[in-house]
């Protein structure tokens, strides 16, 4: 007799004649496991290699002095000393903040747009493919045509703005210290608002009907029903907007390269765009990695604020 | 996505609703503007040289796109994009719908993964360029097809898609199956995949988009004029000629293109993608 | 669902029907440029009356984006008309001139696709100079 021992099952008609083994369903639990690790590697692999392996070794060549051909050295916090000294740094940490903290308006705005297509009105279906078309487009081309309507001499906003006598010599939108990155800013909200009435739509409609009609019952304003049901109930979809709106700083790095190049003298570079200039023009690799360790704690610390201020939820909109 | 009949404000009051479409016709004109001025400076290119630019086409005429399609290597480009696109979209479908089935399954760990990958959307692609550089120097995937979309081979988003719809099949209907004999593989491919098309258009839909729109990657990892995606493609053309050509927006028409035809094709999905767990992967 | 039911059905899903309407249109394009790309170009040089001018020399130039190369030159016939038979482009300049009766305009001539046979609708008008 084998170790294993056979057991022959029971012929029955109409059903297979499976021979099973003792411990056979240890070695099938044995089999499905192997599958289920099989079928787990080519994607825990490509995370593996592209999310976390990165994040580590980001951290660990912000303190060394990285060769590619030579001898790495550790040199401990030189680069943070270094950029704590960096102009260019500050500069572009603070373009990057505002770009952030304007994620509230382009929320509000959204708000509006989402409580005004979700509304009873006819073809809101069309109005919300019109506002969402400008989601899915490739960023570079939109920093193309924003670059265009902001043209100084011929753009279409100078031209507006001369036409009804706002202004009388043309703006030069792209080139004005002042005027750079809110112009970036303009052109990222006009394509990321439809991804935020996607999100707030999604989350108005999980708001169940009968909270407003007992409100409506019980007196409550359409006013007071906003305040107290609907921005409540609608806290996680804001929240993860609020997420992809601190993205967009990191997104738009398409934006400003084709727009403004990091405008005159860096006035409208993201932090992500002196990290890539750091690393691919500047050559110095090891510190654009601790300007990327600073800039992912950036979004970690804005992210959790986020979450506290949002109730603590964890953020992930429900689909029905 | 049906937008279902649910008022955000008290359904009994009645109100009109021509204040709603005037502030709606507005939006919608505000986003549609930069498209029609694009549109018409690529039918016409009369208002680059001449101001005050005229708002409707002046004497229209499709040859800037023919300059585009013979002036410069956009056959080329369109290749190349489509290439990497097409390594995305086929490796995303399949490594996503493998991992999800894995999910499905109780073992030990699972737990730990699930977690695993909900921290791994937050980290952005962007926060990874320099080591991720790296990485594909090390693999000898510079400059190559493959190093090109290999970041993109799977996204966390798209699991979870999966793993929705995996978890919706009755188990009555594996059950069966695997009463029959079937194998896990039959089971995935007779069973699951057909009863999931939903997410698989959405996977499709998404990793298209995101891979063919990617333009910091190629900018990194190219090295070879002749390997340059459409985005780059585009950079560089605005780089050389800036303003002096209506052909620039009949490039960025023709880039845009695929992507909103797509999107208008298969607007459901792409909805359902994006709100079904946010970020990107 | 038999074979009849899957087509229908597949024609109805708008997966299939968009890329292949696409296709069709792409290679039904295909077709007609390979049957009409043989990079002839006709054309007549008049004067400012309107009558033909013969043994007039038409210049052909070709232009990209930043340079203007002159690729070659006809002369019209008896009638006043020339054929260029030869034409790779899709973006020529012609220009007519003789020996005492001065240049025309630079005539641009945009084609869909290189070598498009075309037909010039405007002549080039030389002008007469004056006596």
């Amino acid at each position: 007799m084998s170790e294993a021992g056979t057991i022959q099952a029971p012929r029955t008609p109409g059903r297979r004649n499976v021979p099973r083994r003792a411990g056979a369903a240890g070695s099938k639990r044995r089999r499905e496991l192997l599958l289920i690790w099989v079928f787990l590697v080519p994607s825990l692999l490509v995370f593996f290699l592209y999310r976390v392996l990165p994040l580590i070794w980001n951290l660990v060549l912000s303190f060394q002095q990285f060769s590619l051909f030579g001898v790495t050295r550790f040199t401990g916090f030189d680069h943070y000393v270094d950029m704590w000294n960096d102009e260019v740094f500050w500069i572009t940490l603070k373009n990057t903040l505002i770009y952030m903290a304007s994620a509230p308006v382009g929320i509000a705005l959204a708000l509006a747009v989402s409580l005004m297509v979700n509304s009873e009105v006819r073809g809101r279906n069309i109005y919300r493919t019109i506002v969402f078309l400008s989601y899915p487009l490739m960023t570079v081309a939109v920093g193309i045509i924003w670059r265009w309507l902001y043209d100084e001499k011929v753009g279409l906003f100078n031209f507006v703005l001369r036409s009804l006598h706002l202004i009388d010599k043309p703006l030069p939108f792209l080139q004005s210290f002042e005027l750079a990155l809110p112009a970036v800013l303009l052109a990222n909200v006009w394509q990321i608002l439809g991804f935020y009435m996607i999100i707030l739509l999604a989350g108005l409609q999980n708001i169940p009907q009968n909270l407003y009609e007992a409100a409506s019952i019980d007196g409550a304003s359409g006013r007071q029903q906003f305040l107290r049901i609907t921005l409540p109930l609608l806290r996680p979809a804001i929240f993860l907007a609020f997420v992809i709106g601190i993205m967009t700083s990191f997104t738009s790095f398409d934006l400003v390269y084709v727009m403004t190049q990091g405008g005159p003298s860096h006035s409208s570079e993201l932090l992500i765009n002196y990290i890539y200039r750091a690393a691919f023009e500047l050559s110095r690799i090891d510190y654009a990695a601790a300007l990327t360790v600073v800039q992912f704690l950036l979004l970690v610390v804005l992210t959790w604020l986020g979450n506290r201020l949002s109730g603590g939820d964890a953020g992930a909109v429900e689909t029905d | 996505m049906s937008v279902r009949r649910r008022p955000g404000i008290a359904p009994a009051r009645r109100y009109s609703h021509w204040p709603i479409h005037i502030a709606l016709l507005l939006v919608s004109f505000c986003m549609m503007v930069p498209f029609y001025w694009v549109l018409k400076t690529s039918l016409t290119g009369e208002n680059i040289f001449v101001y005050p630019p005229s708002l409707w086409p002046v004497a229209p005429h499709l040859f800037y796109y023919v300059d585009v399609w013979y002036y410069i290597p956009f056959a080329r480009y369109l290749l190349n994009s489509v290439i990497v696109s097409g390594l995305a979209i086929v490796a995303n479908v399949v490594f996503n719908a493998m991992a999800a089935y894995a999910l499905t399954k109780h073992f030990r760990g699972r737990g730990l993964i699930i977690t695993l990958l909900l921290s791994c959307m937050m980290i952005p692609f962007q926060t990874t360029i320099v080591p991720a550089y790296l990485i594909t120097g090390k693999l000898g995937l510079l400059n190559s097809y493959l190093g090109l979309a290999l970041p993109t081979f799977s996204t966390i988003v798209c699991i979870f898609v999966y793993k929705a719809s995996f978890d919706a099949v009755p188990r009555s209907l594996i059950d069966a199956a695997r009463i029959d004999g079937l194998s896990e593989l039959q089971i995935i491919m007779k069973i699951m995949i057909p009863l999931s098309t939903s997410a698989v258009a959405t996977n499709v839909i998404l990793s298209f988009i995101w891979s063919w729109n990617n333009f910091l990657w190629p900018l990194i990892v190219v090295r070879d004029p002749q390997m340059q995606t459409l985005p780059l493609g585009l950079s560089r053309f605005l780089t050389y000629h800036e303003n002096t050509t209506g052909a620039l927006y009949a490039f960025c028409i023709m880039v845009l293109l695929p992507g909103i035809v797509l999107f208008l094709l298969a607007q459901k999905e792409f909805i359902r993608g994006l709100t079904s767990g946010a970020t990107k992967g | 669902m038999n074979a009849k039911g899957f087509v229908s059905l597949a024609l109805r899903n708008r997966f299939v029907m968009v890329p292949l309407v696409l296709t069709i249109v792409i290679g039904g394009w295909n077709a007609y440029i390979s049957l009409h790309s043989d990079g002839i170009v006709q054309g007549r040089v008049v004067t400012t009356d309107g009558a033909p001018v013969a043994g007039a020399n038409v210049h052909i130039m070709e232009q990209n984006f930043t340079t203007n190369s002159e690729r070659g030159k006809v002369v019209t016939g008896a009638d006043g008309r020339f054929l260029i038979t030869d034409n790779r482009s899709h973006n020529i300049q012609l220009r007519a001139h003789k020996a005492g009766m001065g240049r025309s305009e630079q005539q641009v001539v945009r084609l869909f696709f290189r070598a498009q046979n075309v037909t010039l609708d405007a002549p080039l008008v030389l002008p007469a100079l004056p006596r």
